[in-house]
């Protein structure tokens, strides 16, 4: 295919660069350019990772043909201050401390800084809807707001440049808002990240993935994959010299499918090529013979004796059970003067860090396989994958590149596998960067749980037994299911003193995506049915939800579940801070929203309509008359 | 009916710090090096938290320098010592305290060669912001030349320390045992609009109060809670990664919704110190334990707002519609998810502009 040139002033400075023709803007920038600070989320228009500016307009360069940006000016993150130095918003996010992982972040100062060209004079509510293009997963927004007014009122001259200042310290670092390290690097767009790092004579890989859900793999034929100009080998299961399995409890997952498929999107095969186009094509020439198995989608069918059978050393499709028996739990009904009983589900969560997975491995002279990836667990990576590859384990590296957010996500190994051995069977550097569709199918999610809950009281509030009982998906791995369902119990009946409890936790093999580590490890999905069921109860018996939970609320010396007993217990501050920090009214829960005269306090935002915003909203009178 | 209801509900919740039911451990090496700076080298760091920067205030403090002098090597399996995984809440504590008893150490030898040095006792030496000195002397000297002093006769000051968390198993039968050793607690309040009309909910207030132990950097526990709180609130009202016999549905951010800047709610956060006493630091953790209580509190809220009480995460609008039918069948709210297009139209917005 003749490449394409492209001519035009990027960053101030006109340069002019060959390209493909099929090259989108922010491939010209990233690959021909090197101007990485322009990530790469979604390839779709919907994170805002890849936020550019084209002739002063903000646009997002993964939609953008490189071929629309002839003649044009481009501004990319790299550009906005000189080498070294920093723009004041980006100050800003540095001392407000706007940044976490920092992959949205090249793309927010952007937005934000279109913002404030467009309007300065916006308000928050206009600021808010101008970063509605872009997606961040770590900061929750809100010091991204706080860092965007602060360079409003600077460049107003409303506020002085000082207030960017690392404030003073006192006689401790402890306890100081020391301005992030690491944000000058990610404000500016410096810091490189997997998908960013470029080795000299580095191959593409692209992976086969399962289309579908349980099946048996008659047979894979590489040959014609292998034969293509610019291939350098195809991986499949038989390259695996070791014991083949990982996982975080049970090692039970191949690096690549091994004679069967247990969900969608798992990896089959794998290529390593010159370049990633070539690498795709040489995926479709692999030839696998499949045949179909009857699938298992839901959790409640897999235990029954008939189910089909994901994994031969699981039979009954149980990946972990977790029992936890306190007291006598027929003796605390009986003592309850109310018993509630009632079922609580929730679903599979996406961890959708902007970065989606990916990493490089090479070997080194010494004959040592490294891996570089934003692996949230190189230490057991490390011990997996020497087993896997049969080598001692100081001749296997990892190395944790910038992780661009995990929550969990990026525990398992689910790729680290396949670029060593690319990396063995080629030595030469491996690269494999996921796109956003690869990252949903083949990550783990967060459990989701059906729980079966009964609890029993005495009227005056008192806990008397729980009974809880909850089964998750864990899909076609194991991953972290074990550990997931043991922190669910542990944690399931939330922090209140009960003196029986029957608590069982159980998480089963489908083939559906699996279940992993997803931030609280199960802890969310449990207690969201305990203090659903405590506000239940609360109402019930005519009691404050503040109160109920006092009167049973662990405290110093108290015995938990696991008949631990507590040194150090804390509830009752928590309790009392969010009540007074809230302006609490008291009362039961009798859906008494329309009389309550707690709202609407300064404390919260307006609420908002797309489009067409209530402007007047603190001041409706529907609402607001109650809040003297 | 008026169609737009307003509501409030809380939620209270627990959370144990480090790795679950088994003993946990992280291994760091520190050095106070020329010019008076430091270097701390550990197996694991970053993922977004802030870490680096909560490892460099603490090796700062006990070092006597400045956060800003502090070089950190890290996340390479063959160049630091073995501190783990990145995740279950453990990384000030864990992490953090082997770093704050490395740091310790490489201070006590350099303390040691200054008394010596000066003739004093080792326990009149105090070091902080790049100064070292004697209490109830005039010997004083900025830690560039205390460095170079402790070097001249001959002594590098390097310190190195494991940190344990004694974590026991459960017992198989009856689950008893203790999982860990140190526990935080929080509290939430959230306040929400529902739309009866759309069944839309918006949380308009979040009040946070947290647990952690000590706060090494206020600012960054905030931006835990913030983001813990988003992520709840994602969970609670949009986030469903749906699949039909095993084949994604929801595979890109068109289809698998998550907050963006309009969903965003007030945040209010109440940092609670309840010191940890068995360790170093006193600090505990906040980076899962944020998250947990905002669901409950968002669907107690919402049973608050009217009288529909969701059993089944995300409270989208359609199952808002759906039970607010069931609850009363004669009155049929308007049928009308505006979600999507919503979402859609504020994720071009910033394009279009
Ligand atoms: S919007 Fe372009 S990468 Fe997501
Ligand atoms: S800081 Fe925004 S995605 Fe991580």
């Amino acid at each position: 295919m003749p490449k394409l040139t492209i001519t035009a002033n990027v960053n101030g400075r006109k340069i002019s660069r060959e390209t493909q023709p099929f090259s989108r803007l922010l491939d010209f920038l990233r690959e021909d350019l090197n101007l990485t600070g322009a990530k790469e989320g979604c390839g779709a228009g919907e994170c805002g990772t890849c936020s550019v500016f084209v002739d002063g307009t903000l646009v997002k360069s993964c939609l953008m043909p490189a071929a629309k940006a002839q003649g044009t000016r481009i501004e990319t993150i790299e550009g906005l201050a000189k080498p070294g130095s920093l723009t004041v918003l980006q100050k800003a996010f540095h001392k407000t401390g706007a940044s976490q992982c920092g992959y949205c972040i090249p793309g927010m100062v952007m937005a934000a800084t279109s913002a404030l060209r467009e309007n300065p004079n916006a308000d928050i509510e206009e600021i808010k809807e101008r970063l509605g293009g872009n997606i961040c997963r770590c900061t929750g927004y809100t010091k991204i707001f706080e860092a965007v007014e602060m360079t409003k009122a600077i460049l107003a001259g409303d506020s002085p440049e000082s207030v960017l200042e690392e404030d003073k310290v006192g006689d401790s670092y402890i306890g100081a808002n020391v301005r992030r390290l690491d944000a000058p690097s990610k404000v500016s767009g410096r810091l490189k990240y997997a998908a960013d790092i470029k080795m000299y004579d580095m191959l593409q890989m692209q992976v086969l993935r399962s289309p579908f859900a349980h099946a048996t793999i008659r047979s894979i034929d590489t040959h014609e994959a292998e034969a293509m100009d610019g291939v350098a080998c195809v991986i499949t299961a038989d390259d695996v010299p070791g014991n083949d399995g990982f996982g975080v409890f049970v090692h039970d997952q191949p690096i690549m499918a091994r004679g069967k498929v247990r969900h969608v999107g798992e990896a089959v095969a794998a290529v390593a090529a010159e370049d990633v186009l070539t690498a795709r094509r040489a995926l479709s020439k692999i030839k696998v013979e499949y045949e179909a198995l009857p699938g298992l989608y839901d959790p409640s069918e897999a235990m029954k004796p008939d189910a089909p059978i994901i994994h031969d050393y699981a039979p009954d499709n149980l990946i972990k059970h977790i029992p936890i028996r306190k007291g006598d739990i027929e003796k605390g009904f009986a003592e309850a003067d109310i018993i509630l009983e009632d079922d609580f589900s929730t679903q599979q969560v996406e961890h959708a860090y902007l970065e989606p997975e990916a990493g490089i491995a090479y070997v080194d002279p010494d004959d040592v396989v490294v891996v570089i990836s934003p692996s949230q667990n190189i230490t057991h990576h490390r011990h997996m994958l020497a087993e896997i590859i049969a080598k001692p384990i100081n001749k296997v590296r990892f190395i944790m590149s910038p992780v661009g957010g995990g929550f969990g996500g990026k525990e398992d190994m689910i790729y680290q596998g396949m670029l060593a051995l690319g990396a063995m069977k080629t030595h030469r550097p491996v690269q494999l960067n996921f796109t956003r569709e690869e990252s949903l199918i083949a990550s783990a999610k967060r459990h989701p749980a059906r729980i079966h809950y009964k609890m029993g009281l005495k009227l005056d509030g008192r806990l008397t037994a729980i009974s809880f009982d909850m089964l998750s998906d864990g899909g076609a791995y194991g991953m972290s299911s074990e550990g997931v369902m043991r922190k669910a119990a542990i944690l399931s009946c939330g922090p209140y003193k009960v003196d029986n409890v029957n608590i069982d936790t159980r998480a089963v093999y489908t083939n559906n995506t699996p279940s992993g580590a997803f931030r609280t490890f199960g802890g969310m999905q449990a207690q969201f049915a305990t203090e659903s069921m405590m506000d239940m109860a609360a109402e019930t018996l005519g009691m404050d939800p503040f109160a109920i939970r006092r009167i049973n609320m662990m405290t110093i010396g108290a015995t938990t579940h696991t008949q631990q007993t507590l040194e150090t217990a804390s509830l009752d501050r928590v309790l009392a801070a969010a009540e007074t920090a809230s302006r609490w009214e008291k009362g039961a829960p009798t859906v008494r929203g329309s009389e309550r005269r707690d709202l609407c306090g300064p404390d919260t935002r307006q609420s908002c309509t797309l489009g067409a915003r209530i402007k007047t909203n603190h001041n409706n009178p529907r609402f607001c008359a109650q809040v003297a | 009916m008026s169609r737009i209801k307003r509501g409030r509900g809380m939620a209270a919740s627990w959370y144990g710090i480090a790795r679950t039911a088994t003993i946990d451990r992280a291994g760091a090496w520190a050095e106070l090096d020329d010019g008076g700076t430091g270097k701390v080298v550990t197996g694991v760091t970053e993922i977004g938290e802030g870490i680096l920067t909560v490892l460099a205030q603490i090796a700062a403090d006990e070092m006597g320098i400045k956060p800003e002098d502090v070089t950190i090597g890290d996340n390479d399996t063959a160049r630091s010592p073995e501190a783990a995984h990145a995740g279950a809440t453990r990384q000030t504590y864990m992490i953090g305290n082997s770093v704050a008893l490395a740091a310790r150490e490489a201070l006590k030898v350099l303390h040691e060669e200054l008394a010596d040095h000066w003739d004093v006792a080792t326990s009149d030496l105090r070091a902080f912001d790049g100064q070292v000195w004697a209490e109830g002397t005039n010997h004083r000297m900025s830690m560039d030349e205390a460095v170079a002093t402790c070097k001249a006769r001959g002594v590098v000051p390097v310190g190195s320390a494991s940190f344990t968390a004694h974590g026991t198993g459960l017992d198989p039968v009856n689950g008893s045992g203790s999982p860990w050793q140190a526990y935080v607690f929080g509290t939430q309040v959230a306040e929400v609009e529902v739309d009866t009309w759309t069944g839309e909910v918006q949380v308009l207030g979040i009040w946070a109060a947290h647990d952690v132990g000590r706060a090494i950097n206020p600012r960054g526990v905030e931006g835990q809670i913030e983001g813990g709180v988003v992520q709840g609130l994602g969970q609670a009202l949009m986030e469903e990664y749906i699949t039909d016999k095993g084949h994604a549905i929801t595979h890109g951010f068109a289809k698998y919704i998550l907050p963006t800047s309009l969903d965003i709610p007030q945040i209010n956060s109440i940092i609670v110190e309840d010191p940890d006493p068995k360790s170093p630091l006193r600090a505990k953790g906040i980076g899962e334990p944020s998250l947990v209580p905002t669901a409950p509190a968002i669907m107690n809220a919402i049973y608050d707002a009217i009288g529909v009480r969701i059993k089944t995460l995300p409270a989208t609008p359609e199952r808002i519609l759906k039970a607010l039918r069931e609850r009363n069948p004669k009155q049929t709210p308007v049928a009308r998810d505006n979600r999507p297009q919503r979402t859609n139209t504020a994720r071009h917005s910033a394009a279009t502009i």
